[in-house]
């Protein structure tokens, strides 16, 4: 049940009058004049929509007053000139301030019935929706393999829902959209949708790209059919990094010149130059025939070895015989190796080299010594 | 096997004694002793004695602990009265030395009767071994050449006639007078050929009397052969030359120029010893023991023994005298020179006494 408030303030000329009608009531204004109220809202404003008509001008004018504007003019078919002005509206109430160069005398009150849906929807103001639509990336550059994280941030500045809305979005070849939808959900106005999806760079060549605007095709709740567009992209595709791990191995020592018989330090260390880690490292030597282990162990097997990191160790070793020496080492991994080789010169110490000189001189000394016994035994 | 204590006394007998040492080397020669043993026919000690140290170190196969040096400056100068003092005063310590060899069963005390130490030391060491040892002691005496003075000569007569008193087991005489006639070289040369010859038949002597013989002669029949006569004998050898029989080579080692002192054997001897050695196709045994019965009605008791070894029979033959008329003819011109020596030293005496007494009643004035 609608409430009426109705408040009267009548003059003799120039006559206005302030009054509250409800939506689907109407006043008739000093019989002549019919002022129904069949809408208020607050789209683009407070307005209410309001129709006009009278005895002889049956079928009057509807027309919708904004608060604040140029006061609306209705004349009827007797003549009689209303200026109508939107002071306010409620839920459902219009006040309205009707000025006239009559006096004014609100003679009938009457609800009415609401116009049918149909009539109503025509009657409906005409909305617009506007989206703006903008393309970022959470990367510009990428390599070959890598996903890049794409945001479409869709705006809808309009008035009007944006409906049916298609994405229509190239990329560039080898690179593959994963999760990007191609249709939209509705976006009513004012409102904010972000989509995001990866972009995928599966076999994309190397290079610089510029992506093409992503285009939406949207329409309005009226029909009509909309497109806006983001901005171009640039996109630069790096070479896929290979990632793989590399093994360099060194042998060497602090003694240049190895003297036989005697021990002497090795420094093996291997270190990864790659940029992986390896998996299960073994080392293998081959030592020459006169050359044996002393202490530590000459072919040790590591788990694995990070890019970058070296290890080290220390192994002594001793030769037997003089001349030239090789070490020969390898590293192997997976399914790589490398290989190292130390060399040394070794020679006999300086006794073993008069070994077969002191080897002759035995006999002879002792024969001395025995010699020198006996001439001491005989000497007096 | 026998211990046998070889004892060299003064410059002589220390220098057989080297030439013994040098024997036992073999034929090494003069390098033998750096690389070669001795190999001595028995457990042979010797020990060179002497008051000259000088003497001491010219030795040279005698090892150096087997010199012993009595402590008096540089020899006794030929004067055995004090010889004997020395002996004396150091005879404890020589018979020490001595005792430090162990036993014997033979000891063999060489010595010249001419000089200083070896004459004076002999004849008291003899009668102190005499005591402490129960070996038949047999002095090897070395007679000098005569013409080498009167103080040998008089050495050499109260020197044997002391080692006689001693009663040793005998005295075997080498005389360098006799034997420098067949040498027929130099001094040096002859004393050295004497002084090998000598070293040669005392280490022949003691093979035989070490070794186990075809024919057995032993110890026992030295000390009977060396206890025949005065006591005094010497010693003979021959080796046999191409196509010699073993009885003329028996009877080779009687003869003058086998022997180191002039003897008669056949008119002298009384008792004897023959080694004979060689190679068993050489040694009719027969033939030795009929040459031995004959030289047995004429020298007396002989005893043989018959040695089998490679090489031409050698013959060393050992005996015992019952008169030594060279000893006579030695001592003659000893007593004459002792005589001459007295008078030539009054003499003196009164010729300086003469001299004194020209001042007799002076002063002298300054």
């Amino acid at each position: 049940m609608v409430l009426f408030v109705l408040i009267f303030s009548m003059t003799a000329a120039a006559d206005s009058i302030n009054t509250t009608v409800d939506v689907n009531e109407g006043i008739v204004l000093n019989g002549d004049i019919h002022l129904e109220v069949l809408d208020v809202g607050t789209n683009w404003g407070s307005y209410a929509k309001l129709k006009f008509y009278s005895y002889k001008d049956a079928g009057g004018k509807t027309e919708s007053i904004y608060m604040g504007d140029v006061p609306t003019t209705y004349t009827s078919g007797t003549f009689m000139k209303i200026e109508v002005t939107l002071d306010s509206i409620s839920y459902d109430t219009a006040f309205l301030m009707i000025e006239s160069t009559t006096s004014l005398k609100i003679s009938d009150r009457y609800g009415f019935e609401g116009e049918d849906e149909t009539e109503k929807e025509k009657q409906k103001p005409i909305t617009v929706p506007k989206l703006g639509i903008t393309r970022t990336f959470d990367t510009n550059r990428a390599e070959q393999g890598q996903t890049i994280r794409t945001t479409l941030t869709i705006r809808n500045t309009g008035n009007g829902t944006a409906t049916n809305i298609v994405l229509d979005e190239d990329t560039i070849t080898g690179a593959y959209k994963d999760g990007c939808p191609s249709t939209i959900d509705d976006i009513a106005a004012g409102e904010t949708k972000r989509i995001s999806y990866d972009l995928r760079i599966v076999d994309a060549q190397p290079g610089t790209y510029e992506l093409s605007p992503a285009i939406l095709n949207y329409k309005s709740e009226s029909g009509a059919t909309y497109s806006s567009e983001s901005s171009s992209s640039i996109l630069e595709i790096l070479p896929e990094e290979v990632r793989i791990p590399e093994l360099e191995i060194s042998i060497n020592s602090v003694k240049g010149i190895i003297t036989c018989g005697d021990k002497f330090p090795v420094t093996v260390t291997i270190t990864n130059v790659g940029n992986a880690t390896t998996g299960k490292v073994h080392v293998k030597s081959d030592l020459p025939a006169d050359v044996r282990v002393v202490d530590g162990d000459l072919e040790p097997e590591y788990e694995s070895i990070k890019p970058g990191d070296s290890e080290e160790y220390d192994v002594s070793l001793r030769a037997y015989e003089q001349g030239k020496h090789t070490i020969e080492m390898q590293v192997m991994w997976g399914d790589s190796e490398a290989a190292a080789s130390f060399e040394f010169w070794a020679e006999k110490s300086g006794l073993e080299q008069y070994y077969p000189y002191i080897l002759a001189a035995i006999p002879i000394l002792l024969l001395l010594l025995w010699i020198i016994k006996r001439r001491r035994e005989y000497s007096y | 096997m026998l211990n046998i204590l070889i004892l060299g006394l003064g410059q002589c007998g220390n220098r057989i004694l080297d030439a013994i040492n040098r024997e036992a080397f073999g034929s090494g020669g003069t390098f033998a002793k750096y690389y070669s043993r001795q190999k001595f026919p028995a457990s042979v000690k010797t020990i060179a004695i002497n008051t000259a140290v000088n003497d001491l170190k010219e030795l040279k196969n005698t090892l150096a602990k087997d010199r012993f040096h009595v402590p008096h400056l540089h020899g006794v100068g030929a004067n055995r009265n004090i010889g004997k003092q020395v002996f004396e005063e150091n005879k404890e310590m020589i018979l020490e030395e001595i005792d430090k060899r162990g036993s014997f069963d033979l000891i063999f005390v060489i010595t010249s009767t001419a000089g200083g130490s070896g004459s004076s030391f002999a004849p008291l060491l003899v009668s102190e071994l005499k005591q402490t040892y129960n070996a038949p002691i047999i002095c090897i005496a070395v007679l000098p050449f005569r013409a080498e003075g009167s103080i040998f000569l008089q050495n050499t007569a109260f020197c044997l006639r002391e080692l006689v008193a001693t009663k040793s087991s005998g005295i075997l005489l080498v005389d360098n007078q006799y034997l420098k006639k067949y040498s027929g070289e130099d001094i040096k040369s002859a004393y050295d050929k004497i002084n090998t010859t000598t070293a040669r038949r005392i280490l022949f002597l003691i093979e035989a009397l070490n070794s186990e013989m075809l024919m057995v002669t032993d110890l026992g029949d030295l000390k009977t052969v060396m206890s025949g006569g005065i006591g005094v004998g010497t010693m003979g050898f021959y080796e046999a030359s191409k196509g010699s029989t073993i009885k003329s080579t028996i009877l080779g080692s009687f003869k003058p120029s086998g022997l180191l002192f002039p003897a008669n054997v056949y008119k002298d001897g009384a008792r004897a010893m023959l080694i004979i050695k060689g190679d068993k196709k050489y040694l009719d045994l027969d033939l030795v023991t009929k040459t031995v019965e004959e030289l047995s009605k004429e020298v007396g008791q002989v005893f043989k023994g018959v040695l089998v070894k490679k090489g031409r029979p050698k013959v060393l033959s050992l005996f015992t005298l019952n008169a030594v008329p060279e000893l006579e003819k030695l001592y003659t011109v000893a007593a004459e020179a002792i005589r001459f020596e007295m008078e030539k030293r009054e003499k003196s005496k009164k010729q300086l006494e003469n001299a004194f007494a020209h001042i007799e009643d002076l002063e002298p004035i300054y």
